[in-house]
């Protein structure tokens, strides 16, 4: 006779007092944890729904086996649900799925695709869910991003180039005060940036064209052409001779950068 | 979204060469140009990485659970991503058989402690005959 040895998650199921609210437990850690692994808030969030359902067992062991991602106790939980097929309990689900999903009102592509799978799973209907969605998270419910399109890179680094360009701006101020009250030490540490290794000093130029490490020639120019559009003094000649100054700082800054990476050989 | 390895003809655990040498001899253009994009970066290629693997998991399951065609099911991810039905693989009814397995254990175990105490008690009973039997003889 083979060996009967049981999983954890098999074993918690079969010791559960309700074993369709020990399955929806396991699935909402899998969304919580598609997000970018299982935070400390999500744990808490999850505890507080475990609250008011009858499993009757302790929710860290949950939690445990849901963070590791194991697909045999997901198809398992997923099975359960299934069989039991929720009727009017699917959407209560479904919005519990949805509230653990979204975190700062966004929705990331994984837990996308998964939120679509349980809606299948519980037999919900598109418009169904599109609906209840609305309603939890106040916003439509969009197809999922598709890395694998290059269209995403892009709107991804132009996102980024922005947030940082205007952190760079408020940084900027900040200094220029810093400066002022303590020069001596400012000097210090310029002189400590100098003593920095070469390639260092490649990423801090590139970090000024809003590249990351893995940036081609190609993207070097595009960017350089972006930014220098944005920052160059003339746009700001209407505002004012302070906005200028501190615009052609800025775009000089760029062009070192820029500089600097073409006459970097990794880059030719 | 599309599984790029699958289009490329590579595994997804291929390096860092292979890919490149993929991409290049790739003959669609708009592919060509795309792949090397999403994979040739390592940070981007990672981020792809952990969707691809968490898309290869739902298609999985999809496949098991008979959700191949269901209404979300969309599009390049449905595409790329869909495997074909298999009713084997049920876990539900592999921790029904585990059950049922494990209460004919438990089931024959119960019986054999049943009759534990008549089987020593009767081995208890030959060795004294046999002891007192030698006894006689040899007395």
């Amino acid at each position: 006779m083979a060996t009967t040895r049981f999983t954890p998650f098999e074993l918690l199921l079969l010791k559960s007092r309700n074993q369709t609210d020990t399955a929806a437990l396991l699935l909402l850690t899998w969304v919580a944890a598609s997000k970018d692994g299982l935070s400390e808030a999500d744990r808490q969030r999850i505890a507080a729904m475990s609250a008011s359902m009858r499993h009757g067992h302790d929710c860290q062991a949950i939690l445990d086996i849901g963070s590791r991602q194991d697909l045999d106790a997901i198809q398992l939980a997923a099975e359960v649900l299934q069989k039991d097929r929720w009727g009017t309990q699917a959407s209560p689900f479904l919005r519990q799925a949805i509230e653990i999903g979204v975190t700062e009102g966004k929705l990331a592509a994984g837990t996308n695709h998964i939120l679509r799978f349980l809606a299948d799973l519980l037999g919900t209907s598109p418009q169904q869910f599109a609906q209840l969605y609305r309603d939890v998270a106040g916003k439509p419910f969009d197809s999922p991003e598709d890395p694998s399109r290059e269209a995403y890179w892009q709107a991804r680094e132009h996102a980024r180039q922005q947030q940082r360009s205007q952190s760079e701006q408020r940084q900027h101020e900040q200094q220029s005060h810093h400066r002022q009250r303590h020069s001596q030490n400012h000097a210090g540490g310029s002189r400590q940036g100098g003593d920095r290794s070469h390639s260092a000093k490649t990423l801090r130029a590139l970090d000024i064209l809003g590249l990351d490490a893995g940036a081609t020639r190609n993207e070097i120019k595009k960017a350089y052409r972006r930014l220098a559009q944005t920052h160059h003094p003339d746009r700001f000649f209407a505002l004012g001779e302070r906005d200028v100054a501190s615009a052609s700082m800025r775009f000089q800054k760029i062009q070192k950068a820029y500089e600097y990476l073409m006459q970097d050989a990794r880059f030719i | 979204m599309r599984d790029l390895y699958k289009r490329l003809g590579i595994d997804q655990a291929a390096s860092d060469a292979e890919i490149s040498a993929a991409v290049e001899a790739c003959q669609h253009t708009a592919l060509k140009a795309e792949a090397s994009v999403v994979l040739g970066v390592k940070s981007r290629r990672e981020e792809y990485d952990r969707l691809h693997g968490l898309l290869c998991d739902i298609g999985r399951l999809r496949a098991r659970l008979g959700l191949t065609h269901g209404q979300y099911w969309l599009d390049s991810a449905a595409n790329d991503f869909s495997l074909a039905p298999d009713n084997d693989h049920s876990r539900h009814d592999a921790l029904v058989s585990k059950v049922t397995q494990a209460v004919a254990l438990h089931d024959s175990v119960q019986r054999w402690r049943r009759h534990a105490p008549w089987i020593v008690a009767g081995g208890f009973a030959m060795i004294a005959t046999t002891t007192v039997a030698v006894g006689f003889l040899a007395g």
